[in-house]
């Protein structure tokens, strides 16, 4: 969608990418890092499947009626394996992030900082 | 079935990987024979790709198309002379994996080596993966699958203070991948493909996009990070130093590599398109050369070994980069064979450091003064290490960076060949400072006077490995032929 000159999709994927650049960065709690970068991520798979997209194509099966023009099914496949790949470094960093609880007792960088 | 050299191309990644899912059912049995099981895969890894090294010699390179797809639509694996890197690669892991046997006793609980032995296994394949494919995708997923077994692997070993270094290493490094990520959806919208030579060429055929130099520098970024060079350089030190010392001699002798393997993808990718890299190399000169001096020089500082030698990887890092950027035949030829080297040495000197942290529990200078007397083999060993990495003649560091000298002088950049001998220089200082302490100063611990030489199944990697050095550097005229061809076809690609 395009307004005032803007392709909208792609200034909604640049804003969300900076929130959560802004989020990784300067929260303090490591659970909110952690969301952070889940937002970022969230940004580059919206890029993704937006660039596989044609206006006014059918989705990618082909049955009686469909066609001419699909979609590319390709960036939709890419994200599914973007997915799988996000959801496992989510999972080590929460793993991490326990540890870490049950070890210094707090998930705050401010306060790990000080210590040994 | 009958046997092809392209299905043993194949075969490369997916043998460690698949072996990676078997380790916890051989684990179930005994946790002992887990080790077993690691090291015969690796070693098989190796002769394979040895073997399909010698092939390489002998008749040229070899493509596979996975699933019989042709390429640029199917996903191509190329076994050519940047891909041989996984031949050293398998073998490292070979050497360390039963090193690791015993080191885990002392350090890592029982119930966790299925764990550690798994994500070994893991990342050997993404290692192998990631320096096969010429399909963008695939690149960022063998990334994926090293860096994630990296993560856990730093935390392997327990306690709270390797999971926050685990942490942040995995903070850092998701954000670099996210940038492969994002500059792979960038060239895909922009050309409709992935494969790497077709994203060049049909980039080449089209108009000049500022999108495409976006995501050739946000690839830049991204592996400049996973390289570790100097200002990004900040999750690497704690990681490093933290991990068990197998993993440490793995992370700081192969995985930062594919940065290294990453940036040369970035200079055949903008080579091959066309796209002006004039910028991209005056930065890498900059920033290799800062991180020569700035590693070296904050090593001296170190009293813990292990933090010591993660600060060295990051001077060498630096001379790889300088390399690189320099872009004339002598300095990227050093730049390529210094990533072998460094490896080698690294990997050395890691496990050597690791014994001598087994066999006293100690770990710092101050602590492990007089420990060449009672340790004489490990200390040789290390001592032998510590000689390769100053570069002096005529051990494994020397032919490399010698030609990275002579590229950054035939190159007429003067004031980074001095860069280079500086850092050098501090590299020297702390190496003495180091051998001072383990031959020439009285001990003042007594694990130090009690510690005996470690297990022969410890010692024996660290004595091939200490002698390869030597041996590597007395024949380094073959590394150098044989990456040479590669080096051309770079450089010719990127009209310099």
């Amino acid at each position: 969608m395009v307004l005032f000159g803007v392709d909208v999709d792609y200034l909604a994927f640049v804003v969300l990418f900076c929130v959560g650049l802004y989020m990784l960065v300067r929260k303090s709690n490591l659970l909110k890092k952690l969301l952070g970068l889940n937002v970022m991520e969230t940004a580059v798979f919206a890029f993704l499947v937006t660039a596989g997209m044609i206006e006014g194509a059918d989705p990618p099966i082909r049955t009686a009626g469909t066609g001419p023009l699909f979609a590319n099914p390709i960036p939709h496949a890419m994200v599914l394996t973007g997915i799988v790949v996000a959801v496992s470094v989510t999972a080590v960093a929460l793993a991490l992030i326990v540890q870490i609880h049950a070890h210094y007792g707090t998930i705050e960088v401010d306060e790990l900082k000080g210590l040994p | 079935m009958t046997f092809s050299w392209s299905q043993a191309v194949a075969w490369l990644p997916v043998l460690p990987l698949a072996a990676a899912a078997l380790v916890p059912i051989v684990a179930q049995r005994n946790a002992r024979a887990a080790g077993g099981f690691t090291f015969v895969v690796t070693l098989l890894t190796a002769a394979l790709a040895v073997a399909l090294t010698i092939r390489l010699v002998a008749e040229g390179p070899l493509t596979v198309h996975l699933g019989g797809w042709v390429a640029p639509y199917g996903i191509e694996l190329r076994f050519d002379r940047l891909g041989a890197w996984s031949a050293p690669l398998a073998t490292f892991f070979a050497l360390v994996v039963p090193f690791a046997w015993r080191y885990l006793e002392g350090s890592v609980p029982r119930e966790r080596w299925a764990a550690f032995y798994a994500l070994m296994l893991l990342n050997l394949g993404g290692l192998i993966g990631f320096s096969l494919t010429v399909d963008l995708f695939n690149l960022f997923l063998a990334m994926e699958v090293v860096s994630i077994s990296s993560y856990a692997l730093v935390a392997v070993a327990g306690r709270g203070t390797a999971a926050w270094a685990a942490l942040k290493y995995l903070l850092l490094g998701s954000v670099s991948s996210l940038l492969v990520l994002f500059a792979v959806a960038l060239l895909f919208a922009l050309t409709g493909s992935l494969n790497l030579f077709d994203v060049a060429a049909r980039l080449a055929a089209s108009e000049p996009s500022p999108a495409a130099t976006l995501a050739l520098a946000s690839l830049a970024v991204a592996f400049v990070v996973k390289a570790a060079l100097f200002p990004l350089h900040v999750w690497l030190p704690d990681a490093h130093a933290i991990a068990p010392s197998p993993v440490s001699a793995v992370l700081s002798g192969l995985v930062v590599k594919i940065g290294i393997v990453g940036l040369v993808r970035v200079m055949q990718l903008a080579g091959e398109s066309g796209i002006a890299l004039d910028v991209f190399s005056e930065l890498l000169m900059l920033l290799g050369a800062v991180a020569i001096v700035m590693g070296a020089f904050l090593a001296i500082f170190q009293d813990d070994i292990k933090l010591m030698l993660a600060y060295s990887t990051i001077s060498n890092i630096g001379y790889i980069v300088l390399g690189l950027g320099l872009a004339v035949p002598f300095a990227v030829s050093g730049a390529l064979v210094h990533v072998f080297n460094h490896a080698l040495i690294k990997v050395t000197l890691f496990l050597a450091a690791g014994s001598i942290i087994h066999q006293t529990g100690l770990r710092t200078l101050t602590d492990l003064r007089g420990v060449g007397r009672t340790l004489p083999q490990t200390c040789a060993a290390m001592t032998l290490g510590a000689m390769a990495i100053v570069g002096l003649p005529p051990t494994a560091g020397f032919i490399s960076k010698w030609y990275i000298g002579l590229g950054a002088f035939s190159a007429g950049r003067v004031a980074y060949g001095f860069a280079l001998v500086f850092g050098a220089l501090f590299v020297f200082i702390y190496y003495v400072r180091m051998l001072n302490t383990f031959y020439f100063q009285r001990a003042t611990r007594e694990e130090v006077v009690a510690a005996v030489e470690p297990p022969w199944s410890m010692r024996g990697p660290v004595i091939a490995l200490a002698a390869a050095c030597l041996i590597v550097g007395l024949f380094g005229g073959i590394l150098l032929a044989f990456i040479t061809p590669a080096v051309g076809e770079l450089l010719a690609a990127m009209g310099s």
